[in-house]
């Protein structure tokens, strides 16, 4: 049955006042002197309120000290035991408290757990956090490297897009100057085929009279020849003449001899056989002067026959080369016809090699367009990673620090006791 | 006026007197004399005589091939017979003041009379009778 302190007060002051009434009443019957029953009633009522007053101040105290005792060791963070009052008939307010101290403790244990609990995990969180952040860092430090070398390879890419600009232009300008060339050459193949044409004709009108030519010496060739032919008839003449005189010579001899031998009667035939001897001498001069001056002329004639068949072979060999030649410009007409269709179709086909260049030319710009593009993104992909990066070290940083927050709280929540509990 | 025929034999310069010249023959037509001496050429028609003709140089020992298609006839009468020489050159007037003597009998041998220099040019007179004499030995 609960009883509060204040009636319990009540209630032992109450048995002090009935145990003097009580003893008042006893006494007497007791056969204890009169002048002694007054001391002897209140010694016993002294005695009970003694009795009385020790045994409920003890209990109180006894109470008190175990409160106090809990709270002693609340406040150093013992939350090992709860509070047992000694069993008491009449509980109290002390009762009261020690229930609700214990219901401090127990709530008290339950959060400095759930806080135990949290920090471990928040210090775990915090260690996981700031592994990831650390990976983080060094994926993002990564990142940074991967976008710097897509950087520079952009930078590259661009010198390289521009490059092959600079070189398809200058392509182009060559093809221009190619198509410029191969019209020129055109121009220049009409003027050579023009020309070999009338080279040709030339060679045709040449050879023509070469073969007049040709025959007019050979003609003079039989001429001379002839005229050879007439010579030798007079030299076999002017042997006959030569042989005449050499008889003429004997002959006239012979009548020196008849006139010596006449005497002085032949003197007058002597003469005259001595004047045609003369004659014989003169005409075999003359003769030998002409066989001379035949063999002088037919010696040129020789010359002349053979520098005229000279002559024939080398113009028949100047014939062949000119048909040579002729033949050399119809070959040449037909090569420059060729190069012509062949100079016209290169015109063509670099006219559609400008228009492929200067296609080439604007799709080489496009993709410098997106190259710098790139770039500038790149850039600024670099600039957004270092900034991770940054976040990413701060991040580890604020997670390092909220490790050791953590680990600092459970060095805090440390200090209290659960008792058999605490392994949990 | 005597009066000298100078010809060839071989390369040596010949002369006979005229008087002792019957006639000059140009290539007379030869025809072969049986077993008669190497010197001995054949024998031609002269108006209808035969006459032996000898090859002089070869006789004389001045060369095998001399003989050149002419012959001197000497007078028919005393003697038949025809010199054949290499070549007739001319007849010349004879002055006896321009004959030399011979004295060599290398010149004897070979039938020199005298040498006879005709404006410079020395001619071997032949000895005809010497000449004929050796050749009545033949």
């Amino acid at each position: 049955m609960r009883v509060e302190i204040a009636y319990k007060f009540i209630m032992g002051f109450i048995i002090v006042v009935g145990s003097i009434v009580v003893l008042d009443l006893v006494v007497p019957l007791l056969g204890v002197p009169e002048q002694m029953q007054q001391l002897v009633s209140l010694g016993g009522a002294i005695l009970v309120g003694l009795i009385l007053g020790s045994l409920f101040s003890k209990a109180f105290t006894g109470n008190i000290k175990v409160i106090t005792g809990a709270a002693e060791r609340i406040s150093h963070g013992d939350l090992s035991q709860p509070i047992r009052l000694k069993a008491s008939s009449f509980p109290d307010e002390m009762s009261d408290l020690a229930e609700s101290l214990n219901k401090v403790n127990g709530n008290l244990r339950e959060l400095v757990g759930k806080v135990r609990d949290a920090s471990v995990r928040v210090s775990d969180s915090a260690q996981g956090l700031s592994a990831t952040s650390e990976e983080m860092t060094a994926s993002s430090h990564e990142l940074s490297n991967t976008v710097e070398q897509i950087s520079r390879g952009a930078e590259v890419q661009a010198e390289t897009v521009e490059k092959a600009s600079r070189l398809i232009k200058e392509f182009a300008i060559n093809t221009e100057l190619v198509a410029s060339s191969s019209k020129k050459v055109s121009d220049a193949v009409n003027v050579t085929v023009q020309t070999a044409q009338g080279g040709g004709e030339k060679a045709r009108h040449t050879m023509d009279r070469m073969m007049q030519l040709l025959q007019d010496v050979e003609r003079s060739g039989e001429q001379v020849v002839n005229f050879g032919d007439q010579l030798g008839r007079i030299g076999k003449i002017v042997e006959v003449i030569n042989g005449i005189a050499q008889k003429t010579n004997l002959l006239a001899l012979n009548a020196t001899i008849e006139a010596a031998r006449a005497g002085e009667y032949g003197r007058g035939f002597a003469v005259v056989a001595e004047e045609i001897r003369k004659l014989a001498d003169s005409t075999t001069g003359s003769a030998d002067e002409i066989t001379n001056l035949i063999a002088k002329v037919q010696d040129e004639g020789q010359n002349v026959e053979v520098s005229l068949r000279n002559n024939i072979a080398e113009m028949d060999e100047g014939r062949k080369a000119l048909e040579l030649t002729n033949q050399a410009f119809e070959e040449i007409i037909d090569t420059a016809v060729n190069t012509q269709v062949k100079s016209s179709s290169i015109a063509e086909l670099s006219k559609k090699q400008i228009e492929g260049a200067d296609k080439m030319v604007q799709a080489i710009e496009n993709i410098s367009q997106v190259v710098s593009d790139n770039a500038a993104a790149t850039e600024e992909g670099s600039a957004a990673t270092e900034e991770l990066s940054a976040a990413m070290g701060e991040m580890a940083h604020s997670a390092q620090e909220l490790a050791s927050y953590a680990e600092a709280l459970a060095e805090n929540v440390k200090e209290f006791q659960f008792g058999g509990e605490e392994a949990s | 006026m005597n009066l000298v025929l100078i010809f060839r034999l071989a390369d040596e310069w010949f002369g006979l007197k005229v008087d002792d010249i019957q006639e000059i023959v140009e290539a007379p037509e030869l025809n072969y004399v049986p077993r008669a001496p190497e010197s001995i050429l054949g024998a031609m028609n002269f108006h209808g005589n035969v006459v032996p003709v000898l090859d002089l140089a070869c006789y004389l020992g001045l060369g095998n091939q001399a003989y050149g298609e002419r012959a001197v006839v000497l007078p028919i009468g005393q003697t038949v017979l025809a010199f054949g020489v290499t070549a007739i050159d001319r007849i010349v007037p004879f002055d006896s003041e321009m004959m030399l003597p011979c004295q060599q009998e290398e010149q004897k041998e070979l039938h020199i009379g005298m040498l006879y220099n005709h404006e410079g040019q020395m001619v071997n007179m032949l000895d005809l009778p010497s000449l004929l004499g050796s050749l009545e030995t033949i």
